[in-house]
């Protein structure tokens, strides 16, 4: 098939083409000899320009998709009169994109016609416009938005720039040295007192820097009666 | 009155004068100011004058005759015409049939994306955005311009042939056996 590839305006215009080439029937499109023609097309186009033949080939899946289900029906079987031709919708996506060809060919014709004479720019009335631009019509609700947006981001600028205020960083080791250095300076300690301030990571690490180092023997923790004071000693 | 009309539309030129604006403007009611219009129409033509009266995207404007498209092209030294493309064509003429439209409807009317042609008819003035569909994700439609009609020279949008006429019928070959059966059946009985 030599047909001019890049002429078509898209898949429908192409298996117009296909089907009035071939004198088909549009109303009983013999579904597997134009999926055929439609494919060989197809390839031939891959050839050329790949993302050109991306554009045609969701019509090509449907026109196998409409081939294999009319087989289906054909070996069904099934009172013909009341199964819905596979093929409906395709025909009439196929006549209503024949009928805007037509009517932009009308279009084409209108167009020619009106080329042939001539308005003038509007002159210009400058000279009676007053200095207050105001709105012009036509706005719609987008223009809005729009105008908020830009607002907003206007305002977003003049904010002060962000300062990021840094957290001082607790860690489990630099609350042991501070522990062992209060533990070598007053010997023994109420465990509470090793808590001195009442923030989350401070707790936690001041817990785990207390288990560690009874782990390690650098401390000992004493509990005289239950529910009795807890005390931190120092082991040196 | 006629002469005040004739330089209003000259002064307005290709945005032309709706009858409601001519009404205003000369404060006169709708019944004079068709009778303005009219009178200045007649004379432009029993004068045989170069302008004339023309009704285009619902205003009055002045434009040249058709018969001397011939000067004016002399005017002209490189003869490229500017046309719309078959695939600007089709948009519009899809646009204009389903108005207002989303770009998905005419994306499923044509079977290619129309994402750019969309954007280069808003660009030329010929479709503009009208508001939102309550579809889901509300798309934007869009709806053809009085600009629109000017370029293809129609009045009103009534003025768009009817789409019937350009879609092939199925039910027109039954109607034809129909009557086709109806005369056999006549000439049957004239034979008798």
């Amino acid at each position: 098939m030599d047909v001019k590839i890049l002429d078509f305006e898209g898949p429908l215009d192409l298996l117009l083409h296909l089907i009035k080439e071939s004198k088909m029937d549009i109303f009983d499109i013999p579904m597997e000899q134009i999926t055929k023609q439609y494919l060989s097309y197809l390839h031939e186009l891959e050839e050329i320009d790949l993302e050109k033949a991306s554009i045609y080939l969701p019509l090509a899946s449907e026109l196998m998709e409409i081939k294999a289900r009319m087989l289906l029906l054909k070996k069904e079987e099934i009172e013909e009169d009341e199964e819905i031709d596979p093929r409906e919708e395709l025909v009439r996506r196929l006549l209503e994109y024949e009928a805007y060809k037509e009517i932009s060919k009308t279009l084409k014709e209108k167009e020619d016609e009106r080329k042939q004479y001539f308005t003038k720019i509007p002159s210009p009335l400058s000279p009676y416009m007053e200095e207050d631009k105001g709105l012009e019509g036509d706005l719609t609700l987008d223009d809005l938005v729009d105008a908020l947006k830009k607002f907003l981001k206007r305002k977003e600028e003049e904010k002060p720039l962000k300062t990021k205020v840094t957290m001082k960083e607790i860690t489990v080791s630099s609350r042991k040295l501070e522990i062992s250095s209060i533990l070598k300076n007053k010997g023994k300690v109420k465990f509470q007192e090793l808590f001195e301030h009442f923030t989350k990571p401070y707790i936690v690490a001041t817990f785990l820097a207390i288990l560690e180092m009874a782990r390690e023997n650098s401390l000992l923790i004493k509990q005289e009666k239950t529910f009795g004071e807890i005390i931190v000693e120092g082991t040196k | 009155m006629e002469a005040v009309l004739e330089g209003l539309l000259f002064v307005v030129g290709e945005d032309g004068l709706t009858l409601s604006q001519i009404e205003e403007i000369l404060e006169v009611d709708e019944e004079k100011a068709k009778e303005i219009l009219s009178n200045l129409k007649t004379s432009y033509e029993e004068k045989n004058r170069g302008i004339r009266i023309d009704f285009l995207g619902n205003r009055f404007k002045l434009t040249t005759k058709k018969e001397h498209q011939k000067y004016y092209q002399k005017l002209v030294e490189n003869k490229e015409n500017n046309m719309l493309s078959q695939a600007a064509l089709e948009t519009l003429a899809i646009i204009a049939y389903n108005q207002p439209i989303t770009r998905l409807a005419i994306d499923n009317f044509r079977g290619v994306s129309s994402a750019q042609m969309v954007r280069k008819l808003v660009a030329k003035g010929f479709i503009k955005e009208v508001g939102r569909s309550d579809l889901p994700g509300r798309p934007i439609l869009y709806e053809t311009t009085s600009e629109f009609l000017d370029y293809f020279g129609l009045p009103t949008i009534d003025e768009l042939p009817d789409m019937r006429n350009f879609l092939e019928q199925n039910q027109e070959d039954d109607d034809i056996d129909l009557y086709n059966s109806k005369y056999k059946e006549d000439k049957i009985t004239q034979e008798n």
